[in-house]
């Protein structure tokens, strides 16, 4: 409304006193009409009444020409005080007589006019025949003045503006009372628009009018205020929804795994939808059935009483499901009037409305968005709408986390696989240049090994002490020959042949304890920390089979980590048992314990990994991979107990081997006496020569030996010339200038049968690779046992 | 303008004012409409008639003052469709015979005998004797002012089965005198 527009008030009243003034004028002009022509008629016809009554008593006035008689009769003209004059004129036409008595001649015309009526000014004037018998004798005169009309009509106007005045007030005062019947509801009505408009409040309506047109202008706008109310409900739920989806999305886009995804939506869905229930379920392709994935958390306390925990299997069945299956998305107002077992299942909790909303992927349906809500009927189009796109979303960040998580393993194998490569490389250069070195060990400890066996073997008059001595430097040397075998575990994949014997676990840890003494009690000693000791050994503790120098390093490898791992000193428990199974089924379990400073769970994740370590530069990081490798080979177990600040248990634990078991396995006789055989040994190492030419003549082989490949050659050319060959060749694989594999092929070139045997310090690797030179028809280890020796010459020579 | 001219203008105005004055009815020329009035104000009965068709006979007693003047009031007017006749009368036997008689001032002596030979006769008589009506006429025109005034015996016109006009007798004098013994006279 502009302020130059007048009220409707205004207008209404204006327009009742413009119709009433405009009646009312009408009216009055139309008696005023009226009045004058019917008052002119009026006085016309007096006049002419008046005038033949005088004209008729005057004729003989005429006829006798009596002018006092005459007058005398005009003098009747007295009765009308609006006859202002009057005359007679006599057949001639002059003037006989006039009235009233003394009037000047010149106030009546001189000569008698036309016959009949006119009307002058103020005055009405008429000429009347006198007639007697059908003869005019004169004419009369009659001057009516019209002041009697003007009186009246001045009364007139008095009287019609008296009504005119009144009506208008009367018009007023009911066109004030009565245009408010016509403007208050249309004003309440604006006032209402107003209100609606400034507070944005559509739920105010209008009052009812009681007038019809009005009545239906209120409907028309109580209707229009309630489509509006509507529309902008629906916007405002709209814009809800809206707001929500873009949280969520936004949430879900923060996340990459699945059951957090879930989690948000569902929790989102549930506070602020708000939904009574939800879960997502995934579809299980093999067995056509559903899973709950993840129960939102406001409907876990309802998702155990309906039975739709998470984990648990929801059918598909031919309604609802089946159709959610195939892409659409199911909307069931009332779950009790579905007869299948998952909307009843939802009934017996007091469900009632159900959206099930399709997860796809790829024209693929991988699972379903369930939401149900107590009350009937209770997700409107723009609900369904909402969770049709929520589920889109969600089945997009689905797909796109299960992506991301294939992206990350995949990335993270190609690292893992980088590192291996890389760490292959480098065990492969240390790998190397340890087979050097072992090579060169191998060799020099050869000659103590032989001498030390043979010994033993020999010496039936060595002293106890000496025995023992003789027997621990064995030991030592088959330690060091097993450490320098394994160096090639550095860089090798392949199981390395072990060289199982039965095994006492209490007295390998008793030796390892002895071995680590310097590193738990001297050296801890010296840094001012105190490591208490404690074993606990079962008494009757079953042998196992396994190799007892890897058993020892691992052992030492734990008690040095236990150690390491109580730098403020503590506790350090070694304990074995014997765990019994089922069906005489035995396990020996060695458990290292410290009360050290624990490990948490990432370090407890990655500790077996090589290289890993918490040690810094201290440390290989290959200890416990070390560890884990000899389990490995053991086919035993290791379990690692730990917890930040409580320190760590170590259990490794071996299947125990029965009597009945043990039984079968015996070691190869020793005791066999041995063929004479004829012996050429080949190497360009004299100690090895001298102690390997020792211990085979002691077993009455005939020994010839050749110092260097070319020496060894013409030796055995020499000797196959004449007829006496050797039976058997030990030749070393490295020398100078003529090797191993060139003596081999020499040897057989002359003599096929002659069967060569190889002595190598690489001769674990060349076994590893598949590196057997042809030619050769066995290859041993440095340090040599005489006990392998034997074992391959009587296979080879039987 | 030569003297010729004036002289005859003058003469011209003199004629003209003769003229005018020449105009002026003389008495007998009112008299004779008065007769001739008569006729409008007065009825007769039809017994005064001989027949429907008779003439209206105005008729002049004795001396006739009048000349053709009688004539020329009437010419060409009639009464109730009767045309005018006027008549001179000589004897009274012949008055009977008019429905106006007029008898001059002079015909006094012998107006005694006309009016009782017409035996209460429905004839209007009138006379230009001031006093005529004590005598039994039924009209008398009398000179009053320089005017002529009408004196009316009512009692003779009642007599003689006519009736006078209202209007008539309010411009005229009623004369109270009875009305004319009729046979005596004759």
């Amino acid at each position: 409304m502009t302020l130059a527009a007048a009220p409707i008030r205004g207008k209404l009243m204006k327009m009742l006193l413009t119709t009433s003034g405009i009646v009312l004028l009408f009216t009055c002009s139309a008696l005023f009409a009226y009045e004058y022509l019917t008052f002119r008629q009026a006085v016309v016809r007096q006049v002419d009444t008046l005038g033949a009554a005088i004209a008729s008593n005057s004729t003989a006035a005429l006829a006798f020409d009596n002018p006092d008689d005459a007058r005398s009769v005009l003098a009747a003209f007295k009765a009308d005080p609006h006859i202002v004059a009057a005359a007679l004129y006599d057949r001639a036409g002059d003037l006989f007589a006039a009235y009233p008595e003394g009037l000047p001649a010149s106030s009546v015309p001189s000569a008698p006019g036309a016959t009949g009526h006119r009307f002058e000014q103020s005055h009405v004037i008429a000429f009347e025949p006198v007639m007697e018998g059908g003869k005019q004798l004169g004419t009369l005169f009659v001057k009516s003045d019209l002041t009697e009309m003007q009186q009246r009509f001045e009364l007139y106007l008095l009287v019609t503006g008296i009504v005119v005045a009144l009506s208008a007030i009367i018009a007023y005062f009911l066109s004030h009372q009565q245009q408010g019947q016509i403007s208050r509801p249309i004003l309440e009505l604006a006032e209402t628009a107003r209100a609606v408009s400034d507070r944005q409040d559509y739920s105010v309506r209008a009052r009812p009018a009681d007038t019809l047109e009005l009545a239906v202008l209120t409907d028309a706008f109580n209707h229009m205020l309630m489509q509006i109310q509507q529309s902008e409900e629906r916007l405002h739920g709209q814009m809800g929804r809206l707001s929500l989806l873009q949280q969520i999305t936004r949430a879900i886009g923060e996340r990459q795994d699945l059951p957090s995804i879930f989690q948000v939506v569902l929790r989102s869905v549930e506070d602020n939808l708000p939904i009574d229930f939800g879960c997502i379920c995934l579809y299980n392709t093999s067995t056509q059935t559903l899973s709950v994935s993840t129960v939102g958390a406001v409907s876990q306390g309802l998702s155990s009483v309906l039975g739709l925990a998470e984990n648990s299997v929801v059918p598909v069945d031919q309604n609802g499901m089946a159709r959610c299956m195939q892409g659409y998305l199911v909307y069931e107002p009332d779950v009790r009037q579905i007869p299948y077992p998952f909307p009843q299942q939802l009934a017996s909790g007091g469900l009632r409305s159900l959206v099930i909303a399709p997860l796809i992927v790829e024209n693929n349906v991988f699972g379903a968005f369930i939401a149900a809500r107590r009350r009937e009927h209770a997700f409107t189009s723009g609900d369904c709408e909402f969770l049709q796109q929520l589920s889109q979303h969600v089945a997009l960040a689905s797909h796109q986390a299960q992506l991301h998580n294939a992206l990350q393993t995949a990335y993270d194998d190609l690292r893992q696989s980088q590192q291996t490569v890389m760490q292959q490389e480098r065990l492969r250069a240390l790998g190397q240049m340890a087979s050097g070195i072992a090579h060169d060990i191998n060799n020099a400890i050869s000659p103590i090994a032989l001498y030390t066996e043979s010994l033993l073997e020999r010496e039936p008059d060595l002293s106890p002490r000496t025995r023992s001595s003789l027997t621990t430097i064995q030991r030592a040397i088959d330690d060091v020959a097993g450490t320098v075998a394994r160096m090639r575990e550095f860089y090798r994949h392949r199981e390395p042949q072990l060289t199982l014997a039965l095994v006492d676990i209490n007295r390998i840890v008793e030796q390892v304890l002895e071995l680590t003494h310097a590193k738990w009690y001297d050296l801890a000693q010296q840094q001012g920390i105190a490591i208490e000791l404690r074993t606990e050994f079962a008494a009757d503790l079953p042998r196992i089979m396994g190799a007892e120098g890897e058993i020892r390093d691992a052992l030492t490898n734990l008690i040095f980590n236990a150690v390491d791992a109580m730098p403020g000193g503590g506790t350090l428990t070694l304990r074995t048992r014997v765990v019994r199974g089922n069906s005489e089924e035995q396990s020996v379990h060695i458990e290292v314990t410290d009360t050290g400073v624990g490990m948490d769970e990432e370090t407890r994740r990655r500790c077996l990994e090589p290289f890993f370590t918490t040690k810094g530069e201290r440390g290989t990081g290959l200890g416990l991979a070390m560890v884990y490798g000899m389990i490995q080979r053991h086919s035993a177990e290791f379990e690692i107990e730990s917890a930040v600040g409580q320190g760590t248990t170590m259990h490794l634990i071996f299947p125990a081997y029965t009597q009945a078991f043990l039984a079968t396995m015996r070691l190869p006789a020793t005791q066999i006496a041995p063929r004479r055989l004829r012996m050429l040994l080949i190497d360009d190492d004299p100690l090895i020569i001298k102690a390997l030419e020792d211990a085979l003549s002691v077993d009455g082989h005939l020994i010839t030996s050749a110092s260097g490949g070319q020496a060894g050659i013409d030796t055995f050319t020499a000797a196959h010339g004449t007829g006496d060959a050797f039976a058997v060749v030990f030749t070393d694989l490295g020398m100078p200038r003529v090797d191993g594999r060139k003596v081999a092929d020499s040897v057989k070139r002359l003599s096929p049968e002659t069967k060569v045997i190889l002595l190598t310090g690489w001769g674990q690797r060349m076994l590893a690779e598949d590196d057997i030179p042809p030619h050769v028809d066995r290859v041993l280890s440095k340090p040599p046992r005489l006990q392998e020796i034997r074992v391959a010459l009587r296979e080879l020579t039987s | 303008m030569g003297v010729l001219t004036r002289l005859t203008v003058l003469v011209a105005a003199v004629v003209l004012l003769a003229s005018s004055v020449c105009a002026a009815p003389s008495e007998y020329q009112v008299k004779a409409v008065f007769l001739f009035n008569f006729s409008r104000f007065v009825e007769w009965p039809d017994s005064a008639f001989v027949s429907p068709e008779a003439p209206f006979v105005i008729g002049v007693f004795g001396y006739d003052p009048f000349g053709d003047q009688l004539e020329e009031a009437t010419r060409g007017e009639t009464v109730n469709g009767r045309p005018f006749v006027i008549r001179r009368v000589r004897n009274a036997r012949d008055a009977a015979d008019c429905q106006i008689l007029f008898m001059h001032r002079t015909e006094e002596p012998r107006m005694n005998a006309v009016l009782a030979a017409l035996d209460h006769r429905s004839t209007l008589t009138v006379s230009d004797l001031d006093v005529a009506g004590q005598r039994g006429v039924m009209i008398a025109l009398a000179t009053q002012d320089n005017r002529i005034r009408l004196r009316v015996n009512v009692n003779s016109a009642r007599a003689a089965h006519l009736t006078i006009s209202s209007k008539l007798l309010r411009s005229a004098e009623i004369v109270d005198a009875p009305a004319a013994q009729g046979g005596d006279g004759a």
